[in-house]
């Protein structure tokens, strides 16, 4: 098995890796600095000796608070939004559902983002990682765009909603 | 011949009268089995054995290819200590020996005995066995890599722990004497200081078990808190700034694992949610 094909298979089957340094599980951080036992994401290999402290990933605002005031300003402006796309018609304020449409786009997508970075995050799945991560954009992006093209083109959300819930 | 022995017994008697008003009582304090024996005989209170089963994880790294599993251990409660760390101790000194796991306080201030007891996490030594005939089982913290039996690998949440400085930075110490602190000040520490960090609730949260790697943890991140919130402490705008990334803090989901779980009833949520506040208002 060449370097190339073993680094796919651990990417894509974070099993066969953990298999593969379940031996090295006993000679743990002792031996963290020695070069025969390469870091590896999650463990059983530490950086550095075991009194070095751990390392932070480089700062940034925009993926540290801005993005969750960010996240929980949208949470909480959807409440209001969604009562008003109740008590009015989409057809009255299309405002509303193009508001509607693009806040839920936007919501999901960093709720699954966030499911993304919690269990496939590409530093430990190095194929499945990225391919989760572009994949996600292009659908968000397409849901955003089918969302537009049936407000401005159809009977738009609120009204669907209406339509379904008489149904 | 037999004089002198007649004499000499009665010489001690005499002796032992003379010195006996002072030296009784204290005779009696002293050799209080001796005395319980003159009095009447303890009536025999024979407690009916109260088995319980405790299914411990065993897993050796001598033999690494042996999977691991749980064994089974049978203790009589009525000759047990009350708690979890009791039975574990019995069950070393009187049936297996090879059993492993730390300790070292038995009561709840050194957080050796951290440990999944009946799913969940909580000190051994805080733990009462639980007086019916169910089996308890007792696991390693979960997620952890484990060095032996209930011993886990706590390496990397003492590196984490150091890489947060839990220390006192301040580039300007009063010219003389000691920082003075307010009792409001001081309040806001109160709830955090007391963590012992024994991992619990680190190792109960969910977040924690799938990036261990780069989420720092409940426990870590009270303690980061802990110095942000210290008035003494002058470097909590740098502190906040180090957590300013994807995934050190904001892998925190508000799961409350952590509370829940907390041996010594502290909050370590709350504290997270205190500085995703601070971060955002800043």
């Amino acid at each position: 098995m060449n370097a190339q094909t073993s680094s796919l298979l651990r990417a894509s089957f974070p099993n066969l890796k953990r298999a593969a340094v379940r031996s090295t599980a006993v000679v743990q951080a002792r031996r963290a600095t020695s070069t025969s036992y390469p870091y590896v994401p999650g463990g059983p290999v530490l950086k550095g000796t075991v009194n070095d402290p751990t390392s932070f990933p480089p700062s940034s605002r925009s993926h540290g608070s801005y993005h969750w005031s960010f996240e929980r300003l949208l949470s909480a402006s959807l409440v209001p939004l969604t009562a008003a796309a109740v008590v009015t018609t989409g057809s009255q304020y299309p405002m509303i559902d193009a508001m509607l449409g693009l806040g839920l786009v936007v919501h999901s997508h960093i709720g699954f983002d966030s499911c993304r970075v919690d269990y496939l995050h590409p530093r430990k799945f190095a194929i499945l990682g990225p391919i989760t991560k572009w994949g996600l954009r292009a659908f968000s992006v397409g849901a955003a765009y089918g969302v537009y093209a049936f407000n401005t083109n159809d009977i738009g959300l609120c009204e669907l909603i209406a339509k379904v819930w008489h149904a | 011949m037999s004089s002198s022995l007649a004499r000499s017994s009665l010489f001690r008697a005499v002796h032992a009268a003379a010195s006996s008003s002072s030296r009784v009582s204290l005779a009696r304090r002293t050799f209080a089995t001796t005395v319980a024996r003159a009095q009447a005989e303890p009536v025999p209170q024979e407690k009916q054995p109260l088995l319980k089963e405790f299914k411990i994880y065993r897993w050796n790294p001598d033999e690494p290819a042996k999977k691991p599993a749980l064994q089974t251990y049978s203790v009589d409660l009525n000759q047990c200590g009350p708690m979890i760390l009791d039975a574990l101790i019995k069950i070393k000194n009187e049936v297996d020996s090879t059993l492993t796991f730390r300790r070292s306080c038995r009561e709840g201030i050194c957080g050796s005995c951290a440990m999944n007891i009946n799913g969940t996490n909580t000190l051994a030594c805080l733990c009462r066995i639980e007086r019916d005939t169910k089996d308890t089982k007792i696991y390693p913290l979960p997620h952890m890599y484990v060095v032996k039996d209930l011993v886990p690998d706590m390496t990397l949440f003492y590196k984490q722990y150091k890489s947060i400085e839990p220390y006192l930075k301040n580039d300007n110490p009063p010219e003389k004497g000691e920082f003075l602190q307010s009792i409001e000040d001081r309040r806001k520490l109160d709830g955090m200081y007391e963590c012992i960090l024994c991992a619990c609730c680190s190792t109960s949260c969910p977040s924690y078990w799938w990036n261990q790697d780069e989420y720092l943890g409940p426990a870590t991140l009270m303690q980061a808190y802990r110095w942000m919130a210290d008035s003494r402490d002058s470097y909590g705008k740098e502190r906040g700034e180090k957590l300013q990334n994807e995934m050190s803090l904001y892998r925190c989901h508000t799961i409350f694992n952590c509370s829940r779980t907390c041996p010594k009833g502290l909050n370590p949520a709350a504290a997270i949610a205190k500085i995703k506040l601070e971060l955002a208002t800043d």
